[in-house]
C-alpha cells in the first residue's frame, strides 16, 4: 500500500491516491497525507484507481478526513473505484456524504 | 605475558614430558587409538608455543595413528623425541632471560 | 566496553590452558578453568559461567559430550560454546557443531581473533537473551490481555445476552469472541409481543470495536422492553454512537421489528451486506442497506425510514455480517456474495441454512473464521414462543386504582412522538395489569395504529390485499405521516376498583371520518387476509370490546380479581 498527496498548483485542491490495500495498516499514512500538507485545500480528491480493497476501517479514515475537511461542508470527491470498492460504498451508504464517481 | 611467560614455558616443558611418557607407552602397547589423541593434544600446544617443527611431527603420528600404520610410529616417536630436546634446550634458554 | 563476561575454559594441556586463561583474562574477563569435560560440567553447574572454550578430546569425558550437557543444562539461555581444535577433518567439525558448539577456534591461538570471537558470540548471547524478555514479556502481556478479555466478555454476554437470542424461532451463529472483532447480535420480546433483531459490525477490532456494543445493547433492551417503536430505538442508538464513537469509529446495523400477531417484519439496513427475506415458497427478497451505519450522521440527518414486509408462517429473515463477504482464501480471493448465493439457491431448510454457509465457507477458506455472525428468524405461531412474562424492576403501586386521565396527541406530535411507551409505563403501574402487560400492549398498539392510519391518515386497509398493496400501502403511510398537520388521537384511560380487583377502560378516539365500528368489528372478524387481523385480535385479547356511541371511536376493558 502507497499513499502519494499531490497538491494542485494553486493549492486549492490536494489529490491522495491510494495504491494497494486501503485498510487499518493505511491509517497514520492516510492521516499524514492531508494533515502535513502545507495549503489549505478546498476540496479534495481521492484517487481509487490502483486501490485493490477497501475495509470499514478505511471507511472510518474518509470520516475523520470529511471531518478534518468541515464536515458537512467538505468537498470531497472519491475517483475511480472499482466494482468491489464501489460496492462497499455503496453497502454504507457514503454516497450520502461523498460525492463517488 | 611478562610475568606469566616463565611460567608458561616451565608448564610446557613438564605438559610434553609427560606427553612423550604417554605416547611411548602407547606405541609400545601398540595402541594406535590412544597414539593417535596424545599425539593429537601434543600438536595443538607444540603449534600454539611456535615450535612447529615439532608439531608437523605430531601431526605425522596422528595420521599414523589414525590409520593405524603402527609401523611408522617408532621413527617418528624418536624424531619427535629429538626435534623435542632441541626445543627443550631453546626453552631453557629463553628461560635464562626472565631469571632475576 | 563490552561487559566482563565470566568465561569457562576446558582444555587438557596444561600449557594450553595457561596460555588461553592469559589471554582472555587480559581482556577484562573472569576465567574459570577445567582440565576435562566432567570439571567442566561441575564448574558450570556451579558458577554457571556466560561463555564456555572446549577443547574437544579431552580425557575423562570429551568436548562433545560436555558440550551437550551444558546446553542441556543452559536451557533456553544461549551459552555459546567455542570449540578449541587442531581438528581439520570436517567431519570432526561436523560433530563440534551437532554437539551444540556454535563456533570455533584453530590452534595455534590468535588472540585478535579470539577477542573477536568472544565479542561476537557475546552479541548473540544477550540478543538470546532479549528475545527471550521480550517473548516472556509478550507472553505476559497476551495472558493479561486474554483474561480481561474473558472478564469483559463475561460483562458483555451478561449485557447481550439477556434478550431472546435462545428463542426457539432464532437460529445464529457466531464465534465466541465475535464481540472483539467488533460484531453483535441482540435479540429481544416486545412487550406485545413481537421481537426486535439486531446485527451489528463496528469499525476495527479489538477492544475499542467491543467497546460501543455495551451502550448499544442498554439502549436496544431499555427501549425495547419499554415499549418504544423501532424508529425511536434507532434514533437514540445513533445519538449515543455518534455522542460516545470517536469520529471514524461508527456501527454497520441492521434492525428486525417482527410481528408475529400481524405477520410483517420492519426491516432498516445500514451498512450490513444485503439480508434476505426468504419465503416459504416464492422469490426471496433482498433486505439492501438503505442507510449510513449507526454513529456518522448528526442526529438531525439521520434517516429512520423503515421497509415493511408482509410474512407468512415459515417465512425466514437472514442477516450476515461482512465477515462472510470477506472471509479470504489462501490465493487471497474473497467469498463473496456469489458464492452465498448458490448456497441461498439450494433452499436449505431453516435447520440447515447456517451450517450450510459455514460448512461452504470452511471449504472455501480452509479454516474456522473468527469475525463471522449470521442469525436467521422464521416466522412462527407466537404461541410456539413460550415467551417470559415482563419483567419489572419496581414493585408496582397496588393502591393506584381510582383514576382517570385524557390525552390528545395531535398533528405534529403524532408525527415524531409514539406515545405507547410513555402510556404503558403508565398503566404498568398498576400492578395487578401486570400479567396482563402483553395483551394490554398489543391491544394500545393495535387501537393506536387503527387510529392513525385509517382514522387519521384515512389509509385503506383493503390495499393490503396483497404483497405489492402492502408496499403501497406503507408507502402511502410515511408520505402522509410526512404532510400531516392536524388531527388527533385522544385516550381516555379509567380505572376503577372493582370486588378488590379492578377494571381498566380505554377508550380511543380519532379525528378520521368515522365509522360504525360495531360492523366492522363483526365483518373483521371473518377476514384472514392481510388486512384486518388488527381488530380481530383486539376482540380476542381484550375481555370487551365495543364501538363508542357516536362512531368515532372504540372502548375496551381489562379486569382482574384481588388475587392476580
Amino acid at each position: 500500500m502507497t499513499i502519494t498527496s499531490l497538491p494542485s498548483s494553486d493549492g486549492h485542491e490536494l489529490t491522495i491516491v491510494i495504491a494497494g490495500r486501503f485498510d487499518f495498516g493505511a491509517h497514520q499514512e492516510f492521516r499524514n497525507a492531508y494533515e502535513r500538507v502545507s495549503s489549505t485545500p478546498k476540496s479534495y480528491v481521492i484517487d481509487l484507481k490502483d486501490t485493490t480493497y477497501l475495509d470499514s476501517s478505511a471507511l472510518g479514515m474518509l470520516l475523520l478526513l470529511r471531518d478534518h475537511a468541515g464536515g458537512d461542508s467538505a468537498q470531497i470527491r472519491l475517483l475511480n473505484c472499482k466494482p468491489d470498492v464501489r460496492k462497499i460504498l455503496a453497502i454504507s451508504n457514503f454516497e450520502q456524504l461523498f460525492q463517488i464517481a | 605475558m611478562e610475568d606469566e611467560y616463565p611460567v608458561l614455558l616451565d608448564t610446557f616443558v613438564l605438559d610434553s614430558e609427560e606427553r612423550l611418557l604417554v605416547l611411548r607407552k602407547a606405541e609400545q602397547a601398540g595402541d594406535a587409538q590412544n597414539l593417535r589423541l596424545a599425539a593429537h593434544s601434543f600438536k595443538g600446544s607444540c603449534s600454539n608455543m611456535g615450535a612447529l617443527l615439532l608439531s608437523g611431527l605430531c601431526k605425522q603420528l596422528e595420521e599414523a595413528g589414525r590409520r593405524e600404520q603402527l609401523e611408522l610410529a617408532p621413527d617418528l616417536l624418536e624424531q619427535i623425541e629429538r626435534e623435542f630436546a632441541i626445543v627443550r634446550i631453546l626453552l631453557k634458554s629463553e628461560r635464562q632471560r626472565y631469571r632475576r | 566496553m563490552p561487559e566482563r563476561l565470566s568465561i569457562l575454559i576446558a582444555e587438557d594441556s596444561a600449557a594450553d590452558r595457561m596460555l588461553l586463561s592469559t589471554i582472555v583474562s587480559r581482556q577484562g574477563h573472569r576465567v574459570l578453568t577445567a582440565s576435562n569435560g566432567l570439571e567442566a560440567l561441575a564448574l558450570f553447574e556451579q558458577e554457571r559461567p556466560q561463555l564456555v572454550l572446549m577443547d574437544a578430546l579431552m580425557p575423562v569425558m570429551d568436548g562433545f559430550e560436555a558440550a551437550r550437557r551444558i546446553k542441556q543444562l543452559a536451557g533456553e539461555a544461549l551459552v555459546p560454546i567455542i570449540f578449541l581444535t587442531s581438528l581439520s577433518e570436517g567431519e570432526a567439525l561436523v560433530r563440534c557443531l551437532e554437539a551444540g558448539g556454535d563456533d570455533f577456534l584453530a590452534k595455534p591461538y590468535n588472540r585478535i581473533i579470539l577477542e573477536a570471537k568472544i565479542k561476537a558470540m557475546d552479541r548473540l548471547r544477550r540478543l538470546q537473551d532479549t528475545v527471550l524478555q521480550q517473548r516472556d514479556l509478550i507472553a505476559k502481556h497476551n495472558e493479561h490481555l486474554l483474561n480481561e478479555q474473558r472478564v469483559a466478555k463475561a460483562v458483555f454476554d451478561k449485557v447481550a445476552h439477556s434478550g431472546c437470542l435462545n428463542a426457539p424461532n432464532i437460529r445464529y451463529l457466531q464465534s465466541p469472541y465475535a464481540v472483539f472483532n467488533g460484531d453483535l447480535l441482540l435479540a429481544a420480546y416486545k412487550p406485545s409481543g413481537g421481537m426486535h433483531v439486531l446485527l451489528g459490525d463496528f469499525t476495527g477490532h479489538g477492544l475499542p470495536a467491543a467497546i460501543g456494543a455495551m451502550p448499544l445493547a442498554e439502549v436496544f433492551y431499555g427501549m425495547t422492553a419499554k415499549g418504544y417503536g423501532l424508529t425511536d430505538i434507532l434514533r437514540e442508538l445513533n445519538a449515543k454512537l455518534r455522542h460516545i464513537l470517536p469520529r471514524g469509529v461508527f456501527c454497520c446495523a441492521a434492525l428486525l421489528n417482527v410481528s408475529f400477531q400481524r405477520q410483517e417484519v420492519e426491516v432498516w439496513n445500514g451498512g450490513l451486506p444485503d439480508g434476505y427475506l426468504l419465503r416459504r415458497d416464492g422469490p426471496r427478497t433482498a433486505l439492501v442497506s438503505r442507510h449510513l451505519p449507526l454513529g456518522v450522521l448528526e442526529p438531525a440527518a439521520f434517516n429512520d425510514s423503515c421497509e415493511v414486509y408482509p410474512l407468512a408462517l415459515g417465512d425466514r429473515i437472514f442477516l450476515l455480517s461482512d465477515g462472510v463477504l470477506e472471509a479470504c482464501n489462501a490465493q487471497q480471493e474473497l467469498f463473496g456474495e456469489a458464492r452465498l448465493l448458490q448456497v441461498l439457491d439450494a433452499n436449505p431448510a431453516a435447520a440447515q441454512l447456517l451450517y450450510q454457509i459455514q460448512q461452504a465457507l470452511h471449504d472455501f477458506s480452509g479454516q474456522q473464521q473468527d469475525d463471522v455472525s449470521l442469525v436467521e428468524v422464521s416466522l412462527v405461531e407466537e404461541r410456539q414462543l413460550n415467551r417470559p412474562p415482563l419483567a419489572f424492576a419496581d414493585s408496582g403501586q397496588s393502591h393506584l386504582l381510582d383514576w382517570s386521565a385524557s390525552f390528545e396527541f395531535r398533528g405534529e406530535t403524532l408525527r415524531h412522538f409514539n406515545p405507547l411507551p410513555f402510556l404503558l409505563q403508565l398503566l404498568l403501574e398498576v400492578q395487578g395489569l401486570r400479567p396482563q402487560g402483553g395483551a394490554l400492549y398489543t391491544v394500545l398498539a393495535e387501537l393506536y395504529s387503527n387510529a392513525l392510519e385509517h382514522g387519521v391518515l384515512g389509509l385503506d386497509s383493503q390495499l393490503k390485499q396483497d404483497a405489492e398493496g402492502f408496499a403501497e400501502y406503507y408507502r402511502q403511510r410515511s408520505a402522509r405521516l410526512l404532510q400531516l398537520r392536524e388531527g388527533y388521537v385522544r385516550f381516555h384511560l379509567q380505572l376503577l376498583p372493582e370486588g378488590g380487583g379492578g377494571r381498566l377502560v380505554i377508550t380511543v378516539e380519532d379525528s378520521g371520518k368515522g365509522f360504525d365500528a360495531q360492523a366492522l368489528i363483526l365483518r373483521e372478524m371473518r377476514l384472514d387476509g392481510l388486512s384486518g387481523r388488527g381488530l380481530a385480535l383486539i376482540r380476542q385479547l381484550s375481555e370487551r370490546c365495543r364501538g363508542s356511541a357516536d362512531g368515532q371511536g372504540i372502548s375496551v376493558e381489562f379486569s382482574w380479581s384481588p388475587d392476580a
